[in-house]
């Protein structure tokens, strides 16, 4: 093999998938209708922003020395974050807040309905509220999926099919009755699960 | 909005991101922090071409790419008060969508095996192709989706997305000699494809 050949085939194979692909504009709606159901984030308390755009300006000499306290605190508050064995103990909080979220884990519903017009997902992560979380159709199937991220731990769920029909999912653990006569299914979201 | 040096130099390149998407993110989270959620739609309009053709290519098929961009976007919309600024919006998003195309492509196999019985009875293959502009997209489709997904995802990253390796290690946590590494070993596959076709 010679290198303008392989280039040539990477080259073909990069254009080709470079192409822009179909886009949906209702997979796009479909998102802002979940964003709009999830409980608007809000900017945290700025003491970030008020350390680093003071309203107040310092002489370069009390900048140093606050600079040098600073630092001072810093060692001291390193010295004891370690343990007995010199390790650290925890994570550098700088590295902690830039991680990304990482206690929700993505969960995929899927639920075989050809006849339905609609479906939803309903569970104790969205208050039961069949407006909450529709699910959607595949296309040329009755298949109907949604995928949302869940926090650790057990899950009761189930499916609303046209508005008022409720069924559990056949391919999950039942959960006891709920005292409503409506069969809910569990799921266990694990970490990476 | 205040951009440190550092984020300049790790995130500028590979054409991802121009200075006008910029400031417009930077206006759109602030929208969005101070209670308009609307603004986000226009976060979504912005980025969701791109995001899902990486989508597309690294996952090989249209569903489980909406579902790794609704999980990417609606996770980006939960964690938007731990965004910060001194990132790259675009960079960020891309970090979080890399995460969820990891996630989805791992879990598609048990996926698969629960519901293959379903699928069958109910999907024609031939569908499956809708929408696919012709038979070099599907070829080349084909021949990423033969490549195991952490060379995929750094072929696409390095050419595609046309990022530096230090963007690469950047977003994906991986050392630049090892992205390398997978970047070869991708083009060798490619090219071991490409020599079984020439001699078919």
């Amino acid at each position: 093999m010679i290198d303008s050949e392989q280039h040539t085939y990477i080259d073909m194979i990069a254009r080709e998938a470079r192409r822009p692909v179909a886009t949906d504009r209702a997979a796009r709606e479909r998102i802002m209708t979940l964003v709009r159901s999830e409980p608007a984030p809000h900017r945290r308390s700025s003491v970030w922003a008020a350390i680093f755009q003071p309203r107040f300006s310092l002489s370069p000499a009390v900048s140093t020395l606050l600079a040098a306290g600073l630092v001072g605190i810093g060692v001291i508050a390193g010295a004891f974050a370690m343990n007995r064995d010199g390790h650290q103990v925890g994570q550098p909080r700088f590295a902690a807040a830039q991680r990304l979220p990482v206690s929700d884990t993505v969960v995929k519903f899927v639920f075989v309905a050809p006849q339905a017009e609609h479906v939803s997902l309903v569970g104790d992560f969205n208050g039961w509220d069949a407006s909450k979380t529709p699910m959607v159709r595949s296309e040329h199937s009755g298949l109907w999926t949604v995928t949302l991220p869940l926090p650790e731990g057990r899950h009761l769920y189930a499916f609303v099919v046209d508005g008022n029909s409720w069924s559990a999912d056949p391919n999950a653990p039942f959960a006891p009755d709920d005292g409503f006569g409506h069969a809910n299914s569990v799921r266990i979201v694990n970490r990476g699960s | 909005m205040p951009v440190s040096a550092i984020a300049d130099v790790t995130l500028a390149a590979g054409g991802w991101v121009i200075t006008k998407d910029m400031s417009d993110d930077a206006a759109d989270v602030q929208r969005v922090l101070a209670g308009d959620v609307d603004a986000y739609a226009a976060l979504v309009d912005r980025y969701y071409d791109r995001c899902a053709r990486f989508a597309v290519r690294m996952l090989g098929n249209r569903d489980d790419a909406e579902d790794a961009l609704q999980a990417t976007f609606l996770r980006a919309y939960r964690a938007l008060d731990r965004y910060q600024e001194r990132d790259r919006f675009s960079a960020w998003l891309y970090r979080i969508l890399v995460n969820q195309c990891r996630s989805i492509a791992a879990r598609r196999a048990h996926r698969e095996r629960v519901f293959v019985r379903e699928e069958a009875l109910l999907l024609n293959a031939p569908d499956r192709s809708v929408g696919w502009s012709g038979e070099d997209e599907e070829f080349v489709q084909r021949v990423l989706s033969e490549l195991d997904p952490l060379l995929r995802e750094a072929f696409l990253l390095k050419y595609i997305e046309e990022m530096s390796y230090e963007e690469m290690s950047a977003l994906t946590g991986v050392g630049v000699s090892a992205l390398k590494m997978r970047v070869k070993r991708a083009c060798d596959r490619l090219r071991e494809r490409w020599e079984r076709i020439k001699h078919d």
